[in-house]
């Protein structure tokens, strides 16, 4: 019998002996709740969420129990509700202990799902690793490579032993797609007939243009060089990235349709404004910092006196600037270092570093500097260029001594010169590498707009921190163009900050933004408890191989070969995955964000109360999470959950859990779909999604008889879990571990993947034609020869209806015979 | 299936015949356990201890291989007792006559010397299933069908339930509960050796008419092989040349080595899977498939439900759809087979199939429907066989008991069967790739009676070599009183204990269907 009630002003329908919430839920009407299931029996110890008010009662009441009333009138939204609601899950949140997202993830610049890729990693799946990089950063080869490795600084693994290899893993991932060629299969986004030009092709362009192709608009690229790649070709050396590997990496981002303009030099060759008369409906700057700082002595205008990114530039052209045998770097950045090594490879017998403070005070990155000493650069420390004057047997450098002042106001110490200490040294060549910027001493000279774009004091383009917009609408800029020198990272995030701008700017929509809600185990390692990682074995990082310095240095040829898969496959299962694997599913989380819960101020959960249990085949238990919900247990058909608690705290939340599995289970993994929060977790959905596209497919499994329906849950090309839909025939829900679990055969590495012939007694690799022609020939002739009904097919019960009833129509009428028979009875 | 999956819950009574639901279709058992808890009474006839047989009503422990025997003394107690479903014979059935003839041998102590069944067991069961009124329901597996007498088994089962009058009511039936995903849609789809899509026989020539006209070719009206007699027809040189699709016989033949040396002496060997298995590793060519989500159709259920498979993933390398394949070497043989999508083979099964006409894919977007569906607004069949049977009347025929092919003698002393862990499936292509089941189920264990285990001084983790007349194999032991004292379990997942080197080809007369679950061994510790 049906009845009518009223739910936030409109009219439904109600089954008579149902709640207020199934009434709501059959109608659609969203009311929150953690720990109620349809179709499953209350929690003993309700959450309260679902609380609504029922018109001519004082008090809120749980729509979850509240019985349906012809022509009652409920109110699910409002703001005492909010607020009761909000108060009840700061309570629960206050015991909550668990990380959301991983530190790794959340330290890097680009906020890459590090962990996810690793674990994709970890299962052997590493084009879907590869494209889950390249959702935020589309130049893996090069950062894999050069990154500075913000991440691996707060990798938790310190705590343990050392931090994961995370860079090293990255780099694998993608030089293992290389050397298979695969296809990534990136998809785009349906054309959305904008178009936008992009200036520059090195990583910021080819960034920017990369996620606006991905979006569906066309882009078309002007560089000023003849080939892509920008700093990454004629500002790093070969032995850093190698012009092969550059070469794939910009043709994978090319791949997605996006056009190139090579040696279009903008100013010379095209303006802003001609860009504007062709169409385009947004122009992005990405044209980097190549301008370098002029050094500021005399004689800095000598022969044989370069700018470091001249002299890297004519290396990597192939036409290198001449040198003589002994040369001085000035400068203590990355270049001026890779400019030494450099040196040292273009056959100078003596390349010394000069720099106005210490080793540890140089900017450039710790294992550079170590690298470039090994290969036998030598650094004089603390010492300054005075002038530059020509000798007949060189150059003269004056040199002087520095010390470095008491700290000022804010505890820097600068250096300055002690007088009288001067030095002189002979050389034939001296480099500078003071840093460089975007503009030299004259704009870029092309009049109209160019003329009116906002520079800042350091010469960079000035461009809104929010939006990448410059000072002229509809023109963006990011990269070292508007902050100067940064690392490929950084850029790269830039420059995909900047798309998502401009595709809000043309399409009209506002850009998404992701929250920053985050529950966490400790935001610094001494907040973290170490008694986190008990029972975590010490297992040293993986050494890359790499080349004796003494060797490397007599070529261009890469220092650093990369991990071996199996090395991959050993660090990857390092990962101690400190990121929660529920992060998509949680709805702890998502109702605390809706209800705009602060963490900070309301607190969560701060000590390690349980240790995780990952004694069941299949399922992990981490309790620090567990919100006693009891929908584990309510949902469990097999009644083989038991779950307890000592008791209640003054705020009513559980103390002295404990949740064991009995003799009844039989993995069927129903209550971790249950789980309101990552307490309850598949133990082999160890990737975490964050915000990658998520499809799910509705199939029937392919084991037993029993016809259950099943969803694939599948990310680009890899089936994450499977899942089951509690309101769908004829299983309801139910699944047993092969439903739910045994589906790692369909991507297994053992698939057969191309036709073979037997040739010469073994086995071969053929085309469809060859296979097909052999087959069809082979069958064609023994049927002329010995009659149709020599040959017999056996067709297959777990095979479809559509290829069961092919292969009988081939059996019956390509070859004439009706021996076709299949397993049924087998 | 006669009847449904979520019929179960409505049953007075269930016997269940040589099926563990538990570990062959755990859904289908989670059901039947929920329909037992809400008090629905239950009969396991099972050589088996298994869980639904230490939850019985009455577990009837028969000797393995004595189920007709069983079957026709419950029958000759039912018609003696007169508690039959007189109104149900007369109008729905014929040969009744006959039935009562061939039951009447039947007699309790007869039966008892067979079965091991004790009459008043015997009687108290044959009461119960009768109950006049009650909804009373035969669920049945593979312990039932697989043997040499399968098709007698399966016979007596109908006659039971006819005699009783417990088809064509819900929460009763006759259900088979079918060992693979697609075992149905198989069969409806024709790939058998005797009848042509929608189970249209041979000799149905009105049939073939049809087909030649559609197909506008000229079929073969001869009968083929059935699968199991290919072996032996290959030793014959009869057959020569094989395409097998998605069969692993090396691993699931009876009598193994059998079909390996037939697959070595023919002369061209086409094998079309997803996995390099031992059978294609003996192939000429290997063509690889996609799996089933990869590729977008249809599986029949057990409970003739007709639902969607969809594609998810892109199939590995260059891998296709059988149906694919088939299309492409159909037209390099000269005959054209033209389609789009697996939606347009299935419009064509439709168009064929007189189960199938009323299904299409955007009937089953959502949820299945299940067969006979005869036109296009009807909303399948839940329940078969209600108030007629489809082919008229129901016919009685009557079986007698045939001993078992391989009796026990002093060299070959126990009695060796197989069967299924719920973890695992088949040969474990599928399932030992998943590091989590591997952990529930990780080597296959031979399971032994603790009486036996005394006799031949075993203790749980031995290892004992099983020999019988075509083969050996070792495997690790474990005690346990789900098996009958005299016999010896071990479940066939694993190549690594290649239980059909052991089992006996010999076939059912009719479904040619072999006795897998019975031979007789000898078992050696090592």
């Amino acid at each position: 019998m049906s009845i009518k009630i009223t739910i936030d002003g409109r009219e439904i329908t109600a089954l008579a002996d149902g709640t207020v919430l199934d009434a709501a839920k059959r109608a659609g009407i969203y009311i929150p709740t953690l720990c109620q299931v349809v179709g499953h029996k209350n929690s003993e110890r309700p959450c309260e969420l679902c609380v609504v008010e029922v018109e001519g009662l004082q008090k809120p009441v749980r729509s979850c129990s509240f019985p349906v009333k012809d022509g009652m009138r409920v109110v699910t939204k409002s703001e005492a509700l909010t607020g009761y609601r909000k108060a009840k899950i700061e309570t629960l949140a206050g015991t909550h202990f668990g990380d959301c997202k991983a530190p790794c993830n959340l330290t890097c610049p680009a906020q890459i799902n590090v962990q996810g890729y690793i674990a994709h990693v970890a299962k052997g799946q590493y084009e879907e690793a590869m494209r889950l990089i390249m959702a935020r950063n589309p130049f893996p080869f090069s950062v894999g490579r050069v990154c500075p490795r913000f991440c691996e600084t707060r990798c938790r693994r310190i705590l343990v032993d050392e931090p994961v290899s995370i860079n090293h893993i990255k780099r694998f991932v993608a030089d293992w797609c290389m050397a298979g060629k695969v296809d990534l299969k990136l998809g785009c986004a349906p054309r959305t007939g904008k178009r936008v030009a992009v200036i520059g092709g090195g990583p910021a362009g080819l960034t920017a243009a990369f996620y606006l192709a991905r979006k569906g608009h066309d882009v078309t690229v002007f560089e000023a060089m003849p080939k892509l790649g920008g700093m990454l070709r004629y500002g790093l050396p070969n032995y850093k990235i190698s012009p092969r590997v550059l070469d794939y990496e910009t043709s994978t981002i090319l791949r997605l349709g996006i056009s190139v303009k090579f040696n279009q030099k903008w100013g010379a060759d095209f303006s802003l404004q001609g860009l504007k008369d062709r169409g385009f409906d947004a122009i992005f700057i990405g044209t980097g910092a190549w301008v370098p700082k002029p050094l500021d002595v005399p004689g800095a205008n000598l022969a044989n006196v370069y700018a470091a990114t001249d002299f890297l530039r004519s290396v990597a052209e192939g036409a290198a600037l001449p040198t003589g045998r002994r040369a001085v770097v000035l400068g203590g950045n990355n270049i001026a270092l890779e400019t030494a090594r450099t040196l040292l490879r273009c056959g100078v017998d003596q390349v010394t570093v000069v720099y106005g403070k210490t080793r540890t005070g140089m900017p450039a990155n710790q294992r550079v500097i170590k690298e470039a000493e090994n290969e036998g650069v030598q650094f004089l420390m603390v010492a300054a260029p005075v002038q530059i004057r020509q000798i007949s047997a060189g150059l003269d450098l004056e040199l002087i001594r520095m010390r470095l002042t008491e700290p000022d106001k804010r505890g820097v110490r600068h250096p300055e010169a002690i007088p009288g200490s001067s030095n002189h040294i002979e050389i034939d060549t001296v480099i500078h590498s003071m840093g460089q910027m975007a503009f030299g001493r004259q704009k870029i000279a092309a009049g109209g707009i160019e003329e009116s774009l906002e520079l800042s004091q350091k010469n960079c383009l000035k461009a809104n921190v929010r939006n990448s917009a410059t000072n002229i609408d509809g023109i963006f800029a990011a990269g070292d163009v508007v902050s100067g020198t940064r690392t490929v990272i950084q850029t790269v995030v830039a420059a995909r900050r900047a798309a998502d701008s401009i595709h809000s700017y043309i399409m009209g929509v506002p850009k998404k933004s992701e929250s920053r809600f985050n529950f966490s185990r400790g935001r610094s390692f001494d907040d973290v408890d170490l008694r986190n990682f008990e029972g975590i074995k010490v297992k040293l990082r993986e050494k890359m191989p790499t080349r004796p310095p003494e060797i490397a240095v007599q070529d261009f040829n890469q220092v650093k070969l990369g991990f071996t898969e199996e090395m991959a496959l050993k660090e990857a299962g390092r990962c101690l995955s400190c990121g929660c694997s529920a992060f998509e599913q949680c709805e702890l989380k998502s109702l605390a964000i809706d209800h705009k819960v602060n963490l900070n101020k309301t607190g969560m959960g701060k000590t390690l109360v349980y240790s995780r249990d990952t004694s069941h085949p299949v399922l992990s238990v981490d309790l620090n999470k567990c919100v006693y919900c009891q929908r584990c247990l309510n949902t469990c058909e097999y009644k083989a959950l038991e779950l307890t608690a000592a008791g209640f705290d003054d705020k009513g939340r559980a103390q002295g859990i404990s949740l064991e599995f009995n003799d009844n289970c039989v993995s069927c993994g129903r209550c971790a779909e249950a789980c309101s929060t990552g307490a309850l977790a598949k133990t082999a959905s160890m990737v975490p999604v964050i915000s990658e596209p998520v499809k799910e497919v509705r199939t029937t499994c392919p084991y037993c008889g029993a016809g259950c329906q099943i969803i694939l849950r599948v990310k680009n090309n890899t089936i994450m879990e499977v899942c089951a839909d509690p309101a769908q025939a004829p299983n309801y829900g139910a699944l047993c571990v092969k439903g739910r679990f045994g589906f790692d055969f369909v991507q297994h590495r053992d698939r057969l993947t191309v036709p073979l012939i037997r040739r010469g007694g073994q086995l071969v690799e053929a085309t469809w034609e060859e296979a097909l022609n052999h087959v069809a020939k082979r069958f064609f002739d023994l049927k002329a020869m010995y009659g149709p009904d020599t040959i017999a097919g056996f067709s297959c019960a777990r095979a479809t209806n559509e290829d069961n009833f092919i292969m009988q129509k081939f059996m019956r009428t390509a070859l004439g015979t009706n021996n076709i028979d299949h397993c049924a009875r087998l | 299936m006669t009847n449904s999956i979520a019929d179960i819950i409505e049953s007075d009574v269930i016997m269940m015949i040589g099926s563990n639901a538990d570990t062959g279709h755990p859904t289908i058992g989670l059901r039947l356990h929920q329909a037992i808890d809400n008090g629905t009474k239950l009969i396991v006839i099972d050589p088996r201890g298994t869980d639904f047989a230490r939850r019985a009503d009455h577990w009837v422990s028969v000797v393995p291989g004595s189920d007709v025997a069983l079957l026709n003394g419950m029958m000759r107690v039912i018609i003696e007792e007169d508690i039959y479903d007189h109104k149900f014979v007369e109008t729905r059935t014929e040969n009744y006559e006959e039935l009562q003839i061939v039951t009447e041998k039947y007699t309790p102590e007869y039966v008892e010397k067979i079965t091991g069944v004790s009459e008043e067991q015997l009687r108290t069961v044959a009461r119960l299933y009768a109950s006049p009124g009650k909804k009373c329901a035969i669920f049945y597996g593979m312990g039932l069908a697989h043997h040499a007498t399968g098709t007698d088994n399966v016979k007596c089962v109908a006659n039971i339930a006819m005699l009783c009058g417990k088809m064509g009511v819900p929460g009763g039936g006759v259900n088979p509960l079918r060992g693979q995903n697609n075992v149905q849609g198989a069969c409806d789809m024709g790939a058998l050796f005797n009848t042509l899509p929608g189970y249209a026989g041979l000799s149905r020539d009105d049939v073939f008419d049809r087909y030649e006209s559609m197909w506008g070719v000229t079929l073969p009206r001869r009968p083929g092989r059935p699968a199991t007699e290919v072996w032996d027809a290959i030793h014959d040189g009869e057959i020569s040349s094989l395409y097998i699709m998605g069969e692993d016989p090396v691993l699931a033949d009876p009598n193994a080595n059998h079909a390996v040396e037939a697959l070595k002496k023919i002369d061209f060997l086409v094998v079309q899977d997803i996995f390099m298995t031992d059978t294609a590793r003996m192939a000429d060519v290997v063509l690889p498939a996609a799996c089933f989500a990869e590729k977008d159709g249809t599986f029949t259920s057990t409970e003739r439900r007709v639902q969607r498979v969809r594609r998810a993933v892109d199939p590995p390398g260059i891998a296709k759809p059988d149906w694919q394949i088939f299309c492409e070497l159909s037209k390099k043989m000269g005959y054209e087979m033209n389609y789009e999508s697996a939606a347009d083979i299935f419009a064509e099964v439709a168009s064929l199939t007189p189960q199938y006409k009323g299904i299409s894919y955007s009937r089953i977007e959502k949820t299945g429907l299940q067969w006979p569906v005869p036109n296009k607004s009807h909303p399948g069949t839940v329940v078969m066989h209600i108030g007629k049977f489809t082919q008229g009347l129901g016919l009685f025929i009557p079986e007698d008991y045939t001993p078992p092919q391989e009796a026990t003698d002093s060299e070959y002393p126990m009695l060796f069967t197989t069967g299924r862990h719920y973890a695992q499936y088949n040969f474990g292509s599928m399932t030992r790739k998943t590091a989590g089941i591997t952990r529930i189920y990780p080597e296959a264990l031979a399971e032994i009676n603790p009486v036996d285990a005394d006799r031949l001084l075993l203790s749980v983790g031995d290892w004992i070599r099983i020999t019988s007349r075509r083969g050996e194999v070792k495997a690790r032991i474990t005690v346990t009183e789900r098996s009958q004292v005299g016999t010896v379990f071990i479940p066939y997942h694993f190549a690594e204990v290649p239980v059909n080197q052991l089992t006996l080809n010999s076939l059912d007369r009719l479904s040619r269907s072999p006795e897998y679950k019975i031979c007789s061994v000898r078992v050696e510790k090592l």
